[in-house]
């Protein structure tokens, strides 16, 4: 009984601290913070969702998606559309609560028909045609205007509320992580990380691969597509150069490898770090903002290449490892 | 009494008088208010030239204003602080900069970004939060189609970029005009009221042709516009686009009689880029200090442009005098409100009819400044000067212009 509760311990202790911080967090809005501050808790709520559908696939699965943001770019044109009241050809005036199941939905679909293509390459063959499919899809988005707008964008409905902009986003990573914590410990989840070990191994034991990968593949365009849906809701206009940004590709990216890959609080950890990190110190650098967002993800793979969490579980690897970058070969997790 | 004990006691003694001092410190009546207004402008990114211009023509007003001594509202006399961050050209960070402007830095005005769609983000801010806001960089016409009650631009809109130069040319006997334009917000506005002034003045407009953002080379577009041998061409872009136009009509030997181009020809670097090619291209412009304008403030644009010189070393570009305008705009308002009241402010916004070294200012219910005529410069002996419209003009307009080669030839005998 003990050893089984030890064990139990281990497996899902996170999850009721999880869920207490989630409560807590619940009650920020009641303590009488300003817009400025529940804004700027919605962001991190956003980043750490959009960081932890990118380790799924990314970290879980070991398929390097340079390209993620095209998913929030699909959630973000389908509300766009969806609820925009236009005179342009395809225009159905829906409201936030009847699109936004449509934006995951449609997220989905697309990332099937793309997963079923690209998700046969390998290694940098995949990491470039995702980077591809995303600026084929911003080329897409500005030639389809009778629908989209075009170049010009669409104007949302200026309707913002911080507080439900906040609980929408609380809960929303709420359910992201505990889902992301919960498949990795699933026998679904030791499928994902077998494929990234060995996918022909994992083949050869039974596993569907492709069904995995698509599978994963979906769930991680489901939430990202109600991400950039919210995005555009928050933001109340859109167009293709501030819906497709190359920035938020490498960002879900670096948060993940701050963090740790394939682990589930990594992400967690890496959004929030970099986030704030973003805001107060790069805001003073001025120019050197994105120079010195290289260096720190230079930094990241030559010195923690398995993240502050991925390191911190490895026992085995001193400091002294650290900066002289041995050890590398040493199993991690 | 033991010594040490007197170290602690002066301390807290000193820390009480202080405290008292400060208490009277902030009594109302001893001290000079100030009324603060946000602004959150590019310094970095994509419209980092522009921001920074903006941003001048803001402190420049800032420096104005204090320097006569402030606002008078009610019976007293207000300095004004302005608030300022680096938006990145960013509608994240322009977003998050305007709700911690509003709610945190507890400003009473708002003074917009520049460009059109960092715009968008801001004024749905400024509308939740019921702020008053002024925009001296953004002309996009969708801005004021979205209801808001607390957006004001002193920019002539987008779609009047080019009513000043077709009724001038429509007058000299120009009959046809085709079309090119960038596939962004405000190019598209352009090209949209291009298209309908054409028709007003009893043009036919031959072929409208838009081009993707950062494109590289239009010549398919001028080679289709030669064979269909307009009298105006239109190119709506950014400054790039300009060059680029200017360069493959040369190329392809396309003579329509005006090239108008929107962004590009009323900045001095595109003479300096393109030389003798840049003879008599039209640019609409929302300002040049050569234009006859005048007001109570800042006198004529000329001083206007003077004071700027003065205190920034280089002339002001017309997105700085539109950022000094709007910023003026605002306390002209506050100044016939007499109050500091969004509500008050807002309804004297909407009443003002002023003329400023900017031009008339007159908002709409919607917010757009309708009165302020677009301006439109010619390229002449490598001068920009104002040719249209006429109330404001300082030369008379070239046209028909010469063709590439004719231009080549009279060169050529010239030097001869």
């Amino acid at each position: 009984m003990k050893k089984f509760s030890r064990i139990w311990l281990r497996k899902w202790g996170a999850f009721p601290l999880w869920g207490l911080l989630i409560l807590l967090l619940s009650a920020y809005p009641s303590t009488g913070a300003s817009g400025i501050e529940l804004f700027t808790a919605t962001q991190i709520f956003l980043w750490v969702t959009l960081a932890s559908n990118w380790n799924l696939i990314g970290g879980m699965t070991g398929y390097l998606d340079f390209g993620h943001g095209v998913f929030f770019g699909i959630g973000a044109y389908t509300m766009g559309i969806l609820v925009t009241n236009t005179s342009l050809a395809f225009a159905p005036n829906l409201s936030f609560w009847q699109a936004l199941p449509w934006t995951g939905l449609i997220a989905v679909i697309f990332a099937l028909l793309i997963g079923w293509a690209t998700l046969r390459l390998k290694g940098p063959y995949f990491s470039i045609a995702m980077l591809s499919t995303f600026a084929a899809t911003r080329e897409l988005i500005r030639i389809l205007r009778p629908v989209t707008g075009g170049g010009s964008g669409l104007d949302l409905p200026p309707v913002l509320n911080r507080v439900g902009d906040y609980y929408f986003m609380l809960v929303l990573m709420a359910i992201v992580v505990s889902l992301i914590g919960w498949i990795r410990r699933s026998k679904l989840g030791l499928s994902l990380v077998a494929i990234r070990e060995d996918e022909i191994g994992a083949e050869m034991r039974g596993i569907n691969t492709t069904f995995h990968k698509l599978f994963a593949f979906a769930v991680a365009a489901f939430f990202t597509g109600i991400c950039g849906a919210f995005w555009a809701w928050q933001n109340t206009y859109i167009d293709p150069d501030v819906v497709f940004l190359q920035n938020r590709n490498i960002l879900m990216i670096m948060m993940c490898m701050l963090g740790g890959l394939g682990t589930v609080w990594g992400p967690v950890i890496g959004a929030l770090i970099l986030y704030l990190l973003q805001d107060s110190l790069w805001s003073n650098l001025a120019d050197y903002h994105l120079l010195s967002l290289g260096i720190l993800l230079i930094l990241i793979i030559l010195f923690i290449p398995y993240g502050i969490l991925g390191t911190l579980k490895n026992n085995k690897i001193s400091l002294l490892d650290l900066l002289s970058r041995r050890g590398f070969d040493t199993p991690h997790r | 009494m033991k010594s040490w004990l007197i170290t602690p006691l002066l301390l807290a003694s000193l820390a009480l008088t202080t405290a008292c001092n400060q208490q009277s410190a902030e009594n109302p009546d001893s001290s000079t208010k100030t009324i603060k207004i946000g602004a959150a402008v590019s310094d970095t990114g994509k419209y980092a030239r522009e921001g920074k211009d903006t941003r001048q023509g803001y402190e420049l007003w800032e420096d104005w204003i204090n320097s006569q001594g402030g606002i008078e509202v009610g019976d007293r006399n207000y300095q004004v602080e302005i608030v300022y961050y680096d938006d990145e050209s960013s509608p994240d960070t322009t977003a998050k900069l305007v709700e911690k402007l509003i709610t945190e830095d507890q400003v009473d005005f708002l003074l917009a970004p520049y460009s059109s769609g960092l715009t968008k983000s801001a004024s749905a801010i400024a509308e939740k939060y019921d702020k008053v806001m002024v925009s001296g960089g953004a002309s996009g016409d969708s801005l004021f189609t979205r209801g808001f009650q607390n957006l004001f631009s002193v920019y002539t809109p987008a779609s009047y970029f080019t009513q000043s130069i077709l009724k001038a040319l429509s007058e000299k006997g120009a009959k046809t005009v085709v079309i090119a334009y960038e596939d962004t917000l405000f190019p598209t506005n352009v090209a949209e009221g291009t298209q309908k002034w054409a028709k007003d003045y009893g043009m036919e407009v031959l072929a409208v042709e838009t081009y993707p953002r950062d494109t590289a080379d239009l010549s398919a577009i001028t080679s289709k516009f030669k064979s269909l041998n307009p009298d105006i061409f239109v190119g709506g872009g950014h400054f790039n686009d300009a060059l680029l136009f200017v360069r493959s009509a040369k190329e392809q030997d396309f003579n329509p009689k005006a090239m108008v181009l929107t962004v590009g020809a009323s900045n001095p670097k595109f003479v300096q880029e393109m030389g003798e090619d840049s003879e008599y291209i039209f640019g609409p412009t929302q300002w040049e200090s050569s234009m006859q304008h005048q007001g109570n403030y800042f006198g004529t644009a000329e001083e206007y442009a003077e004071k700027y010189q003065a205190k920034w070393g280089e002339p002001p570009t017309y997105q700085a005098a539109g950022a000094s305008a709007a910023a003026l705009a605002l306390q002209m308002a506050i100044d016939e409100a007499d109050s500091l009241e969004t509500e008050a402010v807002r309804e004297a916004m909407k009443e003002l009819n002023e003329v400023t070294f900017f031009g008339k200012i007159n908002f709409d219910e919607t917010g757009k400044n309708i009165d302020k005529p677009m301006g439109t410069i010619q390229i002449v002996d490598g001068k920009i000067r104002v040719v249209a419209p006429e109330e404001i003009a300082l030369i008379k307009l070239n046209y028909p212009m010469p063709g590439w080669k004719q231009r080549n030839e009279s060169v050529s005998s010239s030097s001869n």
